[in-house]
């Protein structure tokens, strides 16, 4: 409860200071800059579930445990849920710099990537109807899917030239003001708490659902099924 | 036989005149690719459902180790691959006037990039197998899957014709990493879907 409180607390205090304490960077129009404070957070949550998903589903397979694939599930959920915002939020400001909602920029073809990978793992997840196959085969693909990342990271920024706001707006470098950089890595902060709480909502609401259909009643009535024409 | 009539959809509606020659480099490598990956994945996404359809995967599981059964399929699809390349490519250089400057790194393109094809899909025929909606869950999961690959590959062609910045081959050399990443990364990963 504390917690919660003093998330919700420190998420407010970040959204003011976004607009008020910190500066807006020079060489964007207006105030588009503030965006670094709620687009890289989300972009950041969204690469960090994927990776979190990747690791529960290495141990799901490695010990065949449901608490992992709830966490790799979960994680994959709210992963694709921060991906549509950070999409979203990144195609607003693509709009108001560059001018256009979308042009293919290599950051751009990744995350359409990351969402159609988030996409594909849950459409697998629908199709597959044994629980037990479903799980390892979601845990499969997500492996396979984040084989393939690097390819993308290494190789798509290399064809083209990147028009997304590196130098001017990356923390790991001098130049960024400190004001910003101080509301910056406190909403980064902010989200990642955010996350964490979300995350142990989710597992925990899918750990009640299994309470309340064992899998072996699945297998129990499959089995009667099969077992029953003979007798008749 | 798709792969042809989309060959000819294309050429027919586009034909070798309408693009200028500045352009053709890049949009005949894109065309040619989508034609490729395409085809490829209307083809491909059978190999494993034909033991389903036919009754035969369990006596598959219970005689061979999956690593073997893997191998198999994935020369399959290869083979299948090769043959799919050698009618499509050569036609479509033939219906689209297609101009080549460099045809060693061209053909090498063609070759590792249907490896990386082959070596990409071939597990998740395996997984669509065993799942409902198989056809278009074959597309769905293959696709964020082989667009590094794509790219690759479609910049490599490109390059390749316009013959500019040949050097080194760097788009073969990323498309046979990512053929060999996926070999080891499906040979770990075969047994578990396999077993199941």
């Amino acid at each position: 409860m504390i917690s919660k409180l003093l998330l919700t607390l420190w998420m407010t205090a970040m959204i003011v200071a976004a607009f008020l304490y910190a500066g807006a960077a020079t060489g964007f129009p207006g105030q588009t800059s503030r965006i670094l404070f709620f687009h890289v957070p989300q972009a950041w949550i969204a690469t960090l579930s994927f990776l979190l998903s990747m690791i529960a589903s290495c141990m799901y397979l490695a010990k065949r445990s449901v608490k992992a694939d709830h966490l790799a599930l979960s994680a994959a959920e709210l992963g694709l849920l921060f991906c549509i915002l950070a999409t979203a939020t990144g195609s607003i400001f693509a709009k108001a710099t560059w001018g256009s909602f979308w042009n293919w920029d290599p950051r751009e073809t990744s995350i359409v990537i990351l969402l159609m990978i988030y996409g594909a793992y849950f459409a697998l997840r629908s199709a597959v109807p044994d629980p037990e196959k479903r799980r390892v085969f979601a845990a499969v693909y997500s492996i396979l899917a984040f084989v393939t990342v690097p390819f993308l990271v290494f190789v798509v920024p290399r064809i083209t030239a990147s028009l997304h706001p590196e130098d001017t707006m990356n923390p790991a470098k001098p130049g960024m003001d400190p004001k910003t950089l101080k509301v910056f890595l406190g909403s980064l902060l902010a989200y990642t708490g955010l996350f964490v709480w979300m995350l142990r909502l989710k597992i925990r609401l899918l750990r009640v659902e299994g309470m309340r259909e064992p899998e072996f009643v699945d297998t129990a009535m499959g089995q009667e099924e099969k077992l029953g024409p003979p007798s008749e | 036989m798709f792969a042809v009539t989309t060959l000819v959809a294309v050429s027919f509606s586009i034909g070798s005149f309408r693009i200028g020659d500045a352009e053709k480099p890049f949009l005949y490598s894109v065309l040619l690719w989508i034609i490729l990956v395409f085809s490829a994945l209307s083809g491909l996404s059978r190999s494993f459902v034909k033991e389903e359809e036919a009754g035969t995967i369990d006596v598959l599981k219970l005689s061979a180790r999956p690593q073997a059964v893997f191998l198999g399929k994935l020369f399959f699809n290869l083979t299948l691959l090769g043959a799919l390349e050698l009618i499509i490519v050569p036609l479509f250089i033939l219906l689209m006037n297609y101009k080549i400057a460099s045809p060693g790194l061209f053909a090498a393109m063609i070759i590792s990039g249907g490896f990386g094809l082959g070596a990409g899909t071939t597990i998740v025929a395996a997984m669509i197998a065993q799942a409902s909606a198989r056809g278009a869950l074959f597309s769905v999961l293959s696709f964020p899957l082989l667009l590094p690959l794509m790219i690759t590959a479609i910049k490599g062609c490109e390059r390749a014709t316009d013959g500019m910045n040949t050097a080194g081959w760097p788009e073969v050399r990323i498309a046979v990493a990512y053929t060999i990443i996926m070999i080891i990364m499906s040979l770990f990963l075969f047994p578990l879907i396999w077993e199941e």
